[in-house]
C-alpha cells in the first residue's frame, strides 16, 4: 500500500470526525467553554432559594427527566419489591386509595370511591371486613374500562403469586392468616376457597375478608403501595398470567419469572413508552387518565451510573432531578438553578447485631473458647458484653463522619416520623469508663482477663457500614491489648451465608420500612420469629405477647404505649443497637415545582409536578 | 478447492470441544461455592428479607443437586437457546445481546481498520526509515501504546476532551439525538446510528454519533495499534534484506517501487497472522474502553455483570468471546493461505 | 552403581551447564542494549520501592499495611501538599502511600501469577511432554480450550465465579496464564528428550523422575522462565485493569488499579478548573504505566535472546 494514500485517508478521517463532531457540538448542546451559565446569571453566593428567577431558560418544559443509578427488577407489581421498580410502576399503576401527600398514615380514596371507615359503614365486624366501593369511568391504558373483577383479581394474584422473597406476605397476613403459601419443602399450604373468599366482588364493591383483626392504618398502607396496584384483568392474561382460574391457581405459585415483566397493563397517569435495559426507563402521558394529563408528555428515568456524568448533566439542567451520593453532596452546594431539600426522614435504619447462640464451627469466632484467641458460641449471651459494647460506640463521631451529619440517632428500632418514635427515651452514650465497667464485669471477669478475639464481617460497597466496624474495632481495642477483634469485608454471598447460617457473633445491617408502621420495625427487630432477632437468637416472650399485640390492635393510644415500652426494653436489654437512621436529601432543578417529601414513596411521583 | 472446503469445515466442527471446554471449566468453578452463596445471587443484595426462604430457592433451582446434574441442566437450557437470565439488566441474556451487539459493531467497524491502517503506516516508516528519527518515534510511540493501560488512557483523554474542552461526550449519543432515533419517523434499519443516520438523511444524528464515537475510536487505536507497527516493522526489515529486493534494486527499480510492489505483499503475511491477537486485544479493549466512556455495549454490560456476580451473563459474553477470537482465527488462516501459496492446508 | 555413573553425567562445570551458559548470554544481551538496560533500572527502581515501602511511607502500627490510610472522610480530593505529597483521593486516602504500597502489591501479584503459573504449566507441559500419550492429548487439549479465550475475559469469567477480591484475581490470572507455560515447556522437553546425554541416563536405568528433573527440565526450562519474567507486566495490567472494573482489590486497599478506579467522579474538575484534581488519576497511572514499560523494555531484550536467528549455536 501507498503511504501517501494512507496518511490520505487518515487525515481526511480525522478532518471528517473532528468537523462533524463539531457540527454536532454546536447543535446540540454548546461546549461548556464558550458558553459559561455564569456569565448570564448572578453570582452563586447571592442567589438565594427560589425567589430568584430561574437562570436558565426551562430545558425540556414537556418532559421531567430524573437521572438515577436504580435499573428496575420488573414492571410487575406482584413480583418487585425493590425501589428502583417501585418507581416506575406507581407512575403506571394505581391503587385503591393511596397516601395523603406527604402524610403516612392518612389516605384519599384512588379506585376506591371512598376511604373505608367505620363511621361511613365500610368497615365492618370488628374490622375483618372492609368495602370499597369502586369508582367508574377509570379506563385502563388499554382503552378497557376498570370493573370490581380487575380488582379482585389483582388482590387474588398477588396472593396466588407469593414468590419467594417477594412482597405478597404482605397481603397474606392480613387476609389469610399466614405469611406464606407454602411450607419449607414448597408444598402449598392454603387452598383456593381461602384465596378465593378473602376478596370478594359484591356488586360495586370489592369486599376483602380479614382473617384477623389488623390495624386499618397498616392495611392501608399495604393497599396504598406498589403490590397492591390495580391491574387490567385481560391484559395480564394476554402476558401469560395467572388467567384468574380456580383449578390452574397452582401453576401460578411461586413463578420463575414475572409475567408482567415489561407489559403495562395500569390505569396510572403514565403509560410505558419503552424499557431500555440498563439505560433508561422512558413513560409517556395516558390522555384518557380519570384525573386528568398529567403535565408530562414524558417521563423518563435514566440510568446514569458515573457520578461525574451524572453531576455535569444535572447542572447543566439536562436532567430534572438527580441522585446524589452523600460524598458529593459538597460538589452541588450552592449551584445555580439547583433546589435542595435537606433531612428529610427515611423509614430506614440499621444497627449493630450481638448473635447470642453462633454456630460452634463459625469460621468468625477465633479458638471458639474463652482463651484469648477466640469467643464461646454465646459469648454476647452476657448482658455486660452488649452494654460495654453500645457504651464503646460513638455515635456522634460516627453519624459527624460517615453521615456527614445527616443522619439521626433513635432510641429503639422505631425511626424518627413514625408513630410510637419517642425522643425522650434512654439511648447510649459513648462512654469509655462505662464500657470498661461493663467489660469487667463480663463473664465474671473472666474476659477482661483472658481477652477476646472475633471477626466482625460487613458486607463490601457499604462505606457507611464498613466505617462503623472500624470504629467498633478501634474503641473496643483501645480498652485492653487483649480485645482483638478483625474487621472484614465480604461479598454479599458470603454474608448471607454466613448470616443465614449463624455464624456471625456480630454484625452490622439495615432495614427499609415495607410499610411505615412501627410493627414493621420492632417486628424484626425483636420478636423472635423476626428476620433479624431469629438470627441472633433473642426471644423474650413478654416482648412477643407486646409485639403481637401491637399487630391486633387498632387503638392508636395503646399503639403508642406499646412502642414505648418495647423502646424501654430494648435500651435495657440491647439485644441490638441502632447507629443511624439516614436523613435523605431532594435535589431538583428550580424549575420544576410541585414535589412533596413522602418517606414511604419509592421515587418520584411525577403527576403532581410541572415545570416552568 | 475441496481441500480449503474440508478445512474449514473441520476447524469449524473444532469449535465445538473447545467451546463444551470452556463451559464445563467456567462452569464447574462456580461451583465451589456453597447452595447458600449461590442462592443467595438469587436473592440480591439487601434481600435478606427473603432469607428465610433460602432453603426453598435452594431446592427451586436445585443448588444443592450433584455438579453433572447441574451442568446438564444449564446445558440443556442453552441448546434450547435459553441463557439464562442476566439479573444486571432483568432480561433474558439472548435479548441482552440482540439489544447490545449495534454498540460493540459500531465501534469495530471504525476502529478495526484504522487500528490496521496506522499499525501498518507506523511499521513501514519505522522499517523505511530505520534507526532515524522517524524509526525512534514510532518505535517508542509503540512501546508506549504497548504499556499504556488501557482504562487509563481513556480517563485521560475523556478528563482533557470532556472535561476540560467539552468536545467529545462521553456515551453513545446526545438527549437530542437520541429523542430523534426514537421518534416515530426514523428507521431502524441496522441499529447502528452512523449507519441508520445516512439511510435517514439525518446529518445531525450522524454528526452526533460520531462525536461521541470518536475517543472510544482513538483509545482503542492508540492502545492497539502498537503491536501491529512492532510486527510491521520486524517483518518488513526482513523482507527488504532478503535477495529478490536486493536483486531487484540492482536492476534500477526505484526503492519506492520496490517497498510497495515487492517487500510489502511478503512483509503483510505475519501481520495477518496477528490478527488473532489483534481480536483478543480487542474484545479486552472494549470491555475497558465502553465501560470509562460508558458506551453501553456488551463491553459494558459484561463488565457490569461481573461487579453484580451476574454469572449467566459473564459466561455468555466468555462464550461469545470465544466463538468470535475462534472464528476471527479462522479467517484469518484462510486469508493466510490465500496471500501465501507456499501454505499448504493439512 | 547405576546412581553414581548418574552422577558422573550430571556432574558437568558450571561453566558448562546450559543454564549457566544462557544467564551469560542473557546478561550480555542486556548490556549491549541501552533500552534493555533502562528497563533494568526501572524495574530496580521499583523494587527498591517495593522492598523499602515501610521506610518510605511507614503504616500505622497494628494496621493492615496494605490498607491506605484515610485523613478525614470528606469525599472531595485535595491536591498535593507538604503533608501529602501526592494529595488525597476520594475519601481522603493517603495517594503517596497508595501509591508506594500499591508497588508491593503490583510486585505480589506479578510475581505470585507467574510463578503460580509458571509451577503448574511447567508441571503440566514437562509431564505432557515427557510422557506424551493420552496424558499429552489431554493436557493440550486444555490448553487449546485455554487459548480460545481473550485473557481478561476469562478471568472476569472466573473472578465473578470465584467472587470480587484480589487474592480471587490473582488465582483467575494464574487459571488463564498457565497454557503458555505449559506449551513451551512441552516443546522444549520434546526437543531435549532425545538428545544423547538423555539418553545415557535412560540406558543406565535412571527413573523417570530423575531423568525429567536431572536432566531433562534444566536443559528445557530456561525459554519458560525467560518468557515468564516478561509476562509480569501485562500481568499487572491485566489485574490492574480488573480493580479498576472493580473486580479486584476492596476499596481503601493500596492498589494502582484501585486509585484510578476511585478517580473516576474527578476527571471533570471544578468550573473553571478543569484540572483541578489531575493528581487522583495522573499518578497511579504514571506508576502503573513505567511499571509496565520497565518490564517491557526488558522484555525486548529477553525476545532479542530468545529468537533463534540472533543466537550465537
Amino acid at each position: 500500500m501507498e503511504t501517501k494514500t494512507l496518511v490520505g485517508v487518515f487525515i481526511v478521517l480525522l478532518i471528517v470526525v473532528g468537523g462533524l463532531a463539531y457540527i454536532a457540538g454546536k447543535k446540540a448542546a454548546p461546549p461548556a467553554t464558550t458558553a459559561p451559565p455564569a456569565t448570564t446569571a448572578p453570582p452563586a453566593t447571592t442567589a438565594p432559594p427560589e425567589t430568584t428567577p430561574p437562570p436558565m431558560e426551562v430545558k425540556n418544559p414537556d418532559k421531567l427527566i430524573v437521572a438515577t443509578i436504580g435499573e428496575p427488577e420488573t414492571l410487575d407489581p406482584a413480583w418487585a419489591y425493590d425501589t428502583a421498580s417501585g418507581e416506575v410502576i406507581f407512575n403506571i399503576y394505581e391503587t385503591l386509595i393511596f397516601f395523603d401527600r406527604d402524610k403516612v398514615d392518612q389516605f384519599i380514596p384512588i379506585i376506591a370511591e371512598q376511604v373505608p371507615s367505620v363511621e361511613n359503614g365500610l368497615i365492618r365486624d370488628n374490622g375483618t371486613t372492609i368495602v370499597f366501593p369502586i369508582r367508574s369511568g377509570i379506563k385502563f391504558h388499554s382503552g378497557r374500562e376498570l370493573t370490581p373483577e380487575d380488582v379482585e383479581y389483582s388482590l387474588e394474584r398477588v396472593l396466588v403469586m407469593d414468590r419467594d422473597g417477594g412482597p405478597s406476605w404482605m397481603l397474606l397476613d392480613p387476609l389469610l392468616g399466614v405469611e406464606t403459601t407454602r411450607d419449607s419443602d414448597g408444598n402449598l399450604i392454603v387452598t383456593w376457597e381461602q384465596i378465593d373468599q378473602a376478596v370478594e366482588v359484591e356488586g360495586n364493591n370489592v369486599v376483602l375478608h380479614l382473617a384477623k383483626p389488623y390495624p386499618i392504618t397498616v392495611l392501608f398502607q399495604i393497599l396504598s403501595q406498589t403490590w397492591s396496584s390495580i391491574v387490567d384483568k385481560q391484559c395480564a392474561i394476554e402476558h401469560g398470567a395467572w388467567p384468574g382460574t380456580p383449578e390452574t391457581w397452582q401453576d401460578y405459585n411461586n413463578p420463575e419469572v414475572p409475567p408482567l415483566q415489561e407489559a403495562d397493563c395500569g390505569s396510572g397517569p403514565f403509560m410505558l413508552d419503552r424499557w431500555e435495559h440498563g439505560k433508561q426507563v422512558v413513560l409517556k402521558r395516558f390522555d384518557d387518565y380519570w384525573r386528568g394529563p398529567a403535565n408530562f408528555s414524558e417521563f423518563i428515568i435514566m440510568k446514569v451510573d458515573e457520578w461525574a456524568t451524572r453531576k455535569l448533566m444535572f447542572l447543566k439542567g439536562d436532567v430534572d432531578m438527580a441522585y446524589v451520593p452523600a460524598q458529593h453532596m459538597k460538589e452541588i452546594e450552592g449551584a445555580e438553578g439547583i433546589r435542595v431539600y435537606k433531612n428529610l426522614p427515611t423509614v430506614s435504619n440499621a444497627a449493630v447485631f450481638f448473635t447470642f447462640e453462633v454456630d460452634p464451627n463459625s469460621p468468625y469466632i477465633g479458638s471458639g473458647k474463652l482463651d484469648g484467641n477466640g469467643i464461646p458460641p454465646d459469648f454476647f449471651s452476657d448482658i455486660n458484653l452488649r452494654k460495654a459494647f453500645a457504651y464503646s460506640f460513638d455515635f456522634d463521631r460516627y453519624i459527624e463522619e460517615a453521615w456527614f451529619g445527616e443522619a439521626a440517632r433513635t432510641p429503639g428500632p422505631i425511626p424518627q416520623g413514625l408513630p410510637g418514635y419517642d425522643p425522650n427515651l434512654p439511648m447510649y452514650e459513648f462512654n469509655l469508663t462505662k464500657a470498661e465497667e461493663y467489660f469487667k464485669k463480663a463473664w465474671d471477669g473472666q474476659v477482661w482477663e483472658k481477652g477476646f478475639y472475633f471477626e466482625l464481617l460487613y458486607n463490601v460497597g457499604n462505606v457507611q457500614r464498613k466505617t462503623a466496624a472500624e470504629m467498633i474495632k478501634e474503641n473496643v481495642e483501645s480498652l485492653n491489648p487483649k480485645f482483638k477483634i478483625y474487621v472484614r469485608g465480604v461479598e454479599w454471598p458470603e454474608y448471607l451465608k454466613a448470616m443465614v447460617r449463624r455464624q456471625l457473633p456480630m454484625f452490622i445491617i439495615g432495614w427499609l420500612a415495607d410499610y411505615p408502621d412501627p410493627y414493621n420495625f420492632v417486628f424484626p427487630y425483636m420478636h423472635s420469629s423476626g428476620t433479624f432477632a431469629a438470627w441472633q437468637g433473642y426471644s423474650n416472650p413478654h416482648v412477643d405477647e407486646l409485639v403481637e399485640e401491637l399487630i391486633t390492635t387498632s387503638d392508636q393510644n395503646r399503639r403508642i404505649e406499646i412502642c414505648r415500652e418495647l423502646t424501654q426494653i430494648y435500651y435495657e436489654e440491647v439485644p441490638s443497637f441502632i447507629i443511624y437512621q439516614p436523613l435523605g436529601r431532594h435535589y431538583e432543578r428550580t424549575w420544576v415545582h410541585g414535589w412533596y417529601y413522602n418517606p414511604i414513596y419509592p421515587g418520584v411521583y411525577a403527576y403532581p409536578l410541572w415545570k416552568g | 478447492m475441496g481441500g480449503m472446503r474440508t478445512y474449514i469445515i473441520r476447524r469449524l466442527l473444532l469449535i465445538i470441544p473447545t467451546l463444551l471446554g470452556v463451559s464445563i471449566l467456567v462452569f464447574s468453578v462456580s461451583m465451589v461455592f456453597s447452595p447458600e452463596e449461590r442462592a443467595a445471587l438469587y436473592v440480591g443484595e439487601g434481600g435478606f428479607k427473603a432469607a428465610a426462604r433460602i432453603q426453598a430457592i435452594i431446592k427451586k433451582y436445585g443448588l444443592d443437586q450433584p455438579v453433572y446434574v447441574q451442568y446438564y441442566n444449564w446445558l440443556k437450557n442453552v441448546l434450547q437457546g435459553n441463557l439464562g437470565w442476566s439479573k444486571s439488566l432483568n432480561i433474558p441474556v439472548a435479548r441482552a445481546f440482540t439489544e447490545l451487539w449495534p454498540a460493540s459493531v459500531e465501534i469495530a467497524i471504525y476502529a478495526a481498520p484504522l487500528i490496521v491502517i496506522t499499525g501498518i503506516m507506523l511499521g513501514r516508516i519505522s522499517a523505511v526509515h530505520r534507526d532515524r528519527w522517524p524509526d525512534h518515534i514510532s518505535r517508542i510511540f509503540a512501546i508506549v501504546g504497548w504499556s499504556l493501560p488501557t482504562f487509563w488512557s481513556a480517563i485521560v483523554l475523556l478528563a482533557i476532551f470532556y472535561g476540560a474542552l467539552g468536545w467529545f461526550p462521553p456515551g453513545r449519543l446526545s438527549p437530542e439525538a437520541q429523542s430523534i432515533v426514537h421518534s416515530a419517523e426514523w428507521v431502524s434499519y441496522t441499529g447502528l446510528y452512523t449507519i441508520d443516520a445516512l439511510l435517514n438523511r439525518n446529518l445531525f444524528v450522524f454528526a452526533d454519533a460520531l462525536r461521541h464515537l470518536f475517543l472510544p475510536v482513538l483509545n482503542l487505536v492508540i492502545v492497539g495499534n502498537a503491536g501491529i507497527m512492532r510486527v510491521m516493522r520486524s517483518s518488513l526489515l526482513e523482507e527488504l534484506h532478503k535477495e529478490y529486493v536486493m536483486a531487484a534494486r540492482t536492476r534500477g527499480v526505484p526503492e519506492k517501487a520496490v517497498i510497495n510492489k515487492h517487500a510489502m505483499r511478503n512483509a503483510m503475511i505475519p501481520v495477518v497472522t496477528m490478527a488473532g491477537v489483534l481480536v483478543a486485544g480487542f474484545l479486552t479493549g472494549l470491555v475497558i474502553t465502553e465501560t470509562v466512556f460508558e458506551f453501553k455495549g456488551l463491553g459494558y454490560w459484561a463488565a457490569h455483570a461481573a461487579t453484580q456476580l451476574d454469572f449467566p451473563a459473564v459466561l455468555a459474553f466468555a462464550l461469545f468471546s470465544g466463538i468470535v477470537f475462534v472464528v476471527s482465527n479462522l479467517l484469518v488462516d484462510i486469508l493466510y493461505a490465500y496471500l501465501d501459496p507456499r501454505i499448504r492446508l493439512g | 552403581m547405576a546412581g553414581s555413573k548418574e552422577k558422573e553425567l550430571g556432574r558437568v562445570p558450571l561453566r558448562e551447564r546450559a543454564w549457566f551458559k544462557e544467564l551469560v548470554f542473557t546478561l550480555k544481551r542486556i548490556r549491549e542494549s541501552p533500552l534493555s538496560l533502562a528497563g533494568l533500572t526501572i524495574v530496580a527502581f521499583f523494587a527498591i520501592i517495593a522492598i523499602f515501602a515501610p521506610l518510605i511511607a511507614p503504616p500505622q502500627p497494628g494496621r493492615d499495611p496494605y490498607v491506605m490510610p484515610r485523613h478525614g472522610y470528606l469525599a472531595t480530593p485535595k491536591p498535593p501538599s507538604d503533608e501529602f505529597p501526592f494529595g488525597t483521593t476520594e475519601g481522603q486516602y493517603d495517594m503517596f502511600y497508595g501509591c508506594i504500597w500499591g508497588t508491593r502489591t503490583a510486585f505480589r501479584v506479578g510475581l505470585l501469577v507467574v510463578g503460580g503459573a509458571l509451577a503448574i504449566g511447567v508441571t503440566l507441559g514437562a509431564l505432557s511432554g515427557y510422557f506424551g500419550g493420552i496424558l499429552d492429548e489431554i493436557i493440550m487439549r486444555i490448553t487449546d480450550i485455554m487459548y480460545a479465550f481473550p485473557g481478561l475475559i476469562l478471568a472476569m469469567a472466573f473472578v465473578t465465579a470465584f467472587g470480587v477480591g484480589l487474592d480471587n484475581v490473582i488465582k483467575a490470572l494464574i487459571l488463564v496464564g498457565w497454557p503458555t507455560y505449559a506449551r513451551l515447556t512441552r516443546a522444549g522437553v520434546l526437543q531435549v528428550r532425545q538428545e544423547d546425554y538423555v539418553e545415557a541416563a535412560r540406558a543406565i536405568g535412571a527413573s523417570n523422575a530423575r531423568i525429567l528433573l536431572k536432566h531433562v527440565l534444566p536443559n528445557s526450562i530456561y525459554p519458560v522462565v525467560i518468557v515468564s519474567t516478561l509476562d509480569i507486566g501485562s500481568m499487572v495490567l491485566t489485574a490492574a485493569a480488573l480493580s479498576f472494573l472493580g473486580l479486584g482489590a476492596p476499596i481503601g486497599y493500596a492498589d494502582w488499579g484501585q486509585l484510578i478506579s476511585m478517580s473516576r467522579n474527578w476527571i471533570l474538575g471544578e468550573a473553571g478548573n478543569p484540572f483541578a484534581y489531575w493528581h487522583t488519576y495522573t499518578i497511579p497511572g504514571i506508576f502503573i504505566f513505567t511499571f509496565v514499560l520497565g518490564w517491557n523494555l526488558l522484555g525486548d531484550a529477553f525476545r532479542d535472546i530468545l529468537d533463534p536467528t540472533l543466537r550465537r549455536r
